[in-house]
């Protein structure tokens, strides 16, 4: 048996990313400068992988099972710098704290390469299960979130699991790729079933329905630093194991079936995310709600392989699910980061609290503000703006009833986003509210302008070629 | 200098934001809207010959200037502008109304100041101080709702909206891009949303804020949805080429025609989307109401006549009875719900609704002259109602009350104010000579033309003609005429300030209706 060679540059970002969290947990005192700085490391090392040529390792004669090409070290940089992020606004924390959120991390790097089935639920749960301990704060509280979650995830997991391993029998392989090959002669009810529940089951991650109900209540009772994590990093996650799965493995032939699937999660995503969202009145469930109808958005354009023959169009509908994606959890990213930068009790509170935060905290505030309005999709944010833009081209082109629910729902959207903008930007609240981690929430704020006047860094990344 | 006039509307907004604790922060936006102002009237300068042609995609002369900037193409989007004989009048139109906003909003912001320090005596009869008394009741009033604003303080921010919404609808008659457009028709909703949420009425604000923020999302996104079907069609968003190649595929142009009309025919607004208008125009301050009226709506039919009509003509001429249909009920609805309406400003809103009707009839009866008629009477609309505005702005300031049943004899208290009114209401019921006349008179003309069944209509919209004669006939008998009431005794006639600011307007009525020559020539060299 021939021995192959491992491609170390292409796992450069692994590598660092995993360095960063033993390094952590070892580090003491110097835990946080360690764990920041390696996965800092990691980004960098990731845009500059994607800088060279396209790289793949792992292989099963011309499949891979790991694969460094553009959009995928994007999302690697991504994952490693949302987690830097989470990492500044999250204060002083213990040792291990830092060791999980690097072991997150390097899962979600990890996640980005994935070209195979296994290594993307073993990615998935390794992004996953140092959350379960993340989110638990001391309390009734953080263990109802904590038990919540680590059901939620696991009857999730085992779903997708199934669901792998349906498709396996189906094509006797696991890589994406083989998949892509493999599904045509199978029996079609029995794709369509392994394609429902391993979809269904990644679906959990970035919380779109019917496995969403965990988010409002995990994230409004987590610490609000891992619930940055989890509205953003972890949602990525989510969105990117999808795409792979759909746009590498079920596109070509399990097209119908995938694309019906994908469509059903998309338009219940958007209705109960939407209307879940309308009755809450504290910030974090708001979020969380409207995080769900988000979900349903990024799904949106994947729907139209049911109906696409051709791979072009196939990838079109791809970039745009994970451009919609990455503007959303950089957004998303900025309205929790902000928050949390405010919110010294470490919890979401009331949407009144905010009121006059405008004065007394002005750089969160504009960055929350800036968040919550491009979340809306509306200009002068217009991250948001351009993410809706890509999804609704790729929709108003081959399903124009898909793209009158995305627009129905963003309507129903500003329902609840302009009060809550409104609500930061006027009255004159207590002046307690005192702007910390001043640096992340620039960082993050100056990241939300760089892709508002420059979309075209996302876009490039984010263009799927096969 | 096409650059310039978006630039200029956006950094003054900036600025005037920025420095909105200091004294000079309205004069700041006036200047930047004057700077505006000149640079689109310098526009026509050097401008090219009128012929389109179409190479390789893109398009070679026809445009006056064009710019072009990539932005992001996988988005098909560019930052590109084009600036020819149908968008220019209309954006100069913008700039105009820009600039007598910001001039209202600082001209009445130093009295206001002003007489923070000086107590005025009660009833004190000159021009602009009761005015001031009740703005300060506002003032008041909101600082107890939401306790955002200090008495006696005038805002700047306001005129920094003002700016951002000028900048914005400059950028959408500008735009080439079908991208860019949605764009810039998406970003009028924000700054004309906290227009209307921060300074309107505050009884009503709340509720036509969100109202007109609902209808002009909902509205915008289909005519996206429209805009990205054409896009996926024709593989290109320059809407220049676009219309030069004769639209989309018939096949689908039914459908672009559709989706893109529903957008505008919300923010015309065409009935029966019409209903967030009169409570925005109501609830908004007198400067908001006058962009409402004659920037916002614009955008409405300028994107009907030139965007939809432009990129899919097949559907515009499939959709066109429908249309008409819809435009003359709109003109007759309007018409006799004006007949009965209590109020000032409601009542002007309300005949909007009639005048776009007119506009949107002479689109629909897709003859030349019928278009001309159109853009002719878009164009003297949004000279027109923003005067009745104003005057209807200053009229409730003085008299602390717009019930018509509660004014009259104002042609005893301030004759040169009721003089005005009449003017403007004259005007605007299409007195020939005047503005109004030639756009109206030319849909009448345009659709009888067509003949058949169009023979009706344009009857229909005849009679709505005499409607909306009627109507204003009642408001100056109301208003101007009759004995002295207490509301109207003693209030001021105009002051030189409001003469400066509205005298433009009566000015471009009156040249638009001795003159329409030129304005019609202009339209013609246009890319239609």
């Amino acid at each position: 048996m021939q021995v192959q060679l491992i491609d170390h540059v292409a796992m450069l970002p692994l590598y660092l990313a995993a360095g960063a969290a033993v390094l952590a947990l070892f580090a003491g005192r110097f835990a946080k400068a360690c764990m920041m700085s390696g996965l800092g490391a990691s980004a960098v090392a990731a845009l500059w992988v994607s800088g060279g040529e396209d790289r793949a390792t792992f292989a099963v004669g011309e499949w891979h099972s790991y694969v460094a090409d553009d959009a995928a070290m994007g999302a690697a940089a991504l994952f490693a710098g949302l987690s830097v992020l989470v990492a500044a606004v999250s204060g002083r924390q213990s040792g291990e704290y830092w060791f999980l959120l690097a072991v997150s991390a390097a899962g979600g790097i990890t996640l980005a390469g994935a070209r195979d089935l296994i290594t993307l639920i073993v990615a998935l749960e390794t992004l996953t299960v140092p959350l379960y301990v993340l989110v638990t704060k001391p309390g009734r509280d953080g263990a109802e979130a904590g038990v919540t979650f680590l059901i939620a995830s696991i009857a999730s997991s085992a779903t997708a699991l199934m669901g792998a391993a349906f498709l396996y029998a189906a094509a006797g392989t696991v890589h994406l790729e083989g998949l892509a090959a493999g599904l045509a002669d199978a029996a079609p009810g029995f794709v369509a079933a392994g394609a429902a529940l391993l979809l269904g089951g990644l679906a959990f991650k970035l919380a779109a329905a019917p496995l969403h109900a965990w988010a409002p209540l995990v994230l409004e009772r987590a610490p609000l630093a891992v619930a940055t994590y989890l509205a953003s990093a972890s949602k990525l996650g989510g969105a990117v194991a999808i795409v792979w799965v759909v746009y590498f493995g079920l596109a070509t032939d399990a097209g119908a079936s995938t694309g019906i699937v994908v469509a059903a999660l998309s338009v219940a995503s958007i209705v109960v995310g939407n209307l879940g969202a309308l009755v809450q009145r504290r910030t974090v469930p708001l979020l969380a709600w409207s995080g769900i109808a988000h979900a349903g958005y990024t799904l949106a354009p994947l729907a139209i392989v049911a109906t696409t023959a051709g791979r072009g169009d196939t990838a079109a509908a791809a970039s745009a699910a994970l451009t919609y994606a990455v503007f959303f959890v950089l957004l998303e990213a900025g309205a929790f980061a902000a928050l949390t930068a405010v919110r010294e009790s470490g919890e979401g509170g009331p949407i009144t609290e905010l009121t006059g935060l405008w004065r007394s905290a002005p750089l969160p505030a504009s960055v929350f503000l800036f968040a919550v309005i491009g979340l809306a999709g509306l200009p002068p944010a217009l991250a948001g703006t351009f993410a809706k833009v890509a999804v609704l081209e790729v929709l108003a082109s081959s399903a124009v009833w898909l793209a009158a629910i995305v627009a129905a729902g963003s309507i129903l959207g500003l329902a609840y986003y302009l009060p809550l903008a409104r609500t930061v930007l006027l009255g004159r609240g207590p002046a307690t509210a005192k702007g910390r981690s001043a640096i992340a929430v620039a960082a993050i704020g100056l990241a939300l302008l760089a892709v508002t006047l420059a979309p075209q860094l996302v876009l490039d990344f984010t263009a799927i070629s096969h | 200098m096409l650059v310039l006039a978006v630039a200029v509307p956006f950094f003054g907004a900036v600025l005037v934001w920025a420095w909105r604790d200091r004294a000079f922060a309205h004069w700041i936006g006036a200047g930047a809207a004057a700077l505006a102002l000149a640079a689109v009237a310098v526009l026509p300068v050097g401008r090219g010959g009128g012929d389109w042609v179409s190479v390789g995609g893109s398009l070679s002369g026809g445009w006056w200037h064009e710019v072009e900037f990539a932005w992001a193409p996988s988005l098909y989007l560019d930052f590109s502008l084009a600036v020819d004989g149908v968008s220019w009048p209309l954006a100069l139109l913008t700039a105009l109304l820009g600039l007598l906003c910001c001039l209202h909003n600082a001209l009445g912001a130093e009295r206001r100041t002003a007489a923070a320090l000086q107590v005025p005596p009660p009833g004190a009869a000159t021009g602009g101080r009761p005015r001031r008394r009740l703005r300060a009741v506002n003032v008041r009033g909101r600082a107890a709702g939401d306790a955002s604003e200090v008495p006696g303080i005038p805002s700047p921010v306001l005129t920094s909206l003002l700016l951002a919404v000028q900048f914005a609808s400059t950028l959408v008659f500008f735009a080439d891009d079908l991208i860019l457009f949605f764009i810039a028709f998406e970003s009028v909703l924000l700054p004309m949303w906290a227009i209307i949420r921060r300074y309107g009425d505050p009884a009503a604000r709340r509720r036509a804020a969100a109202k007109f923020a609902l209808f002009t999302v909902g509205g915008s996104l289909i005519m996206a949805t429209g805009l990205f079907v054409a896009v996926a069609d024709t593989g290109t968003a320059d809407l220049g080429a676009i219309i030069v190649a004769g639209g989309v595929d018939p096949g689908i142009s039914l459908l672009v025609f559709t989706l893109l009309a529903i957008g505008f025919a919300v923010k015309a607004p065409l009935w029966p989307l019409h209903s967030w208008l009169p409570d925005a125009h109501t609830a908004a301050p007198t400067a908001g109401s006058v962009l409402l009226a004659g920037v916002l709506l614009k955008l409405g039919t300028y994107g009907l006549i030139r965007v939809a009509g432009g990129i899919a003509p097949h559907g515009a001429a499939d959709a066109a009875p429908v249309l008409a249909v819809l435009a003359v009920l709109g003109i007759l609805v309007a018409g006799l719900v004006c007949l009965s309406l209590p109020e000032l400003k409601r009542l002007i809103a309300y005949s909007s609704v009639g005048h776009m009707g007119f506009v949107v009839l002479a689109f629909a009866t897709g003859t030349e002259a019928g278009i001309r008629a159109a853009l002719f009477g878009n164009l003297a609309h949004g000279l027109i109602t923003p005067l009745l505005f104003f005057l209807a702005g200053a009229l409730k300031a003085r008299a602390h009350t717009g019930l018509l049943g509660s004014l009259g004899g104002l042609r005893l208290a301030a004759p040169v104010f009721a003089g005005l009114l009449g003017f403007a209401a004259f005007a605007s019921l299409g007195l020939p000579g005047l503005a109004g006349f030639w756009g109206e008179a030319f849909t009448v003309y345009a659709a009888a033309e067509r003949g058949g069944a169009w023979l009706a209509l344009a009857a229909a919209a005849a009679f709505g003609a005499f409607l909306a004669a009627a109507y204003l006939l009642r408001m100056l008998r109301r208003v101007s005429h009759g004995p002295l009431v207490p509301a109207t005794s003693g209030i001021g006639d105009t002051s030189t300030a409001e003469l400066v600011v509205w005298s433009p307007l009566v000015a471009g009525t009156l040249l638009l209706g001795l003159m329409p020559g030129p304005l019609l020539d202009l339209f013609g060299e246009g890319l239609l």
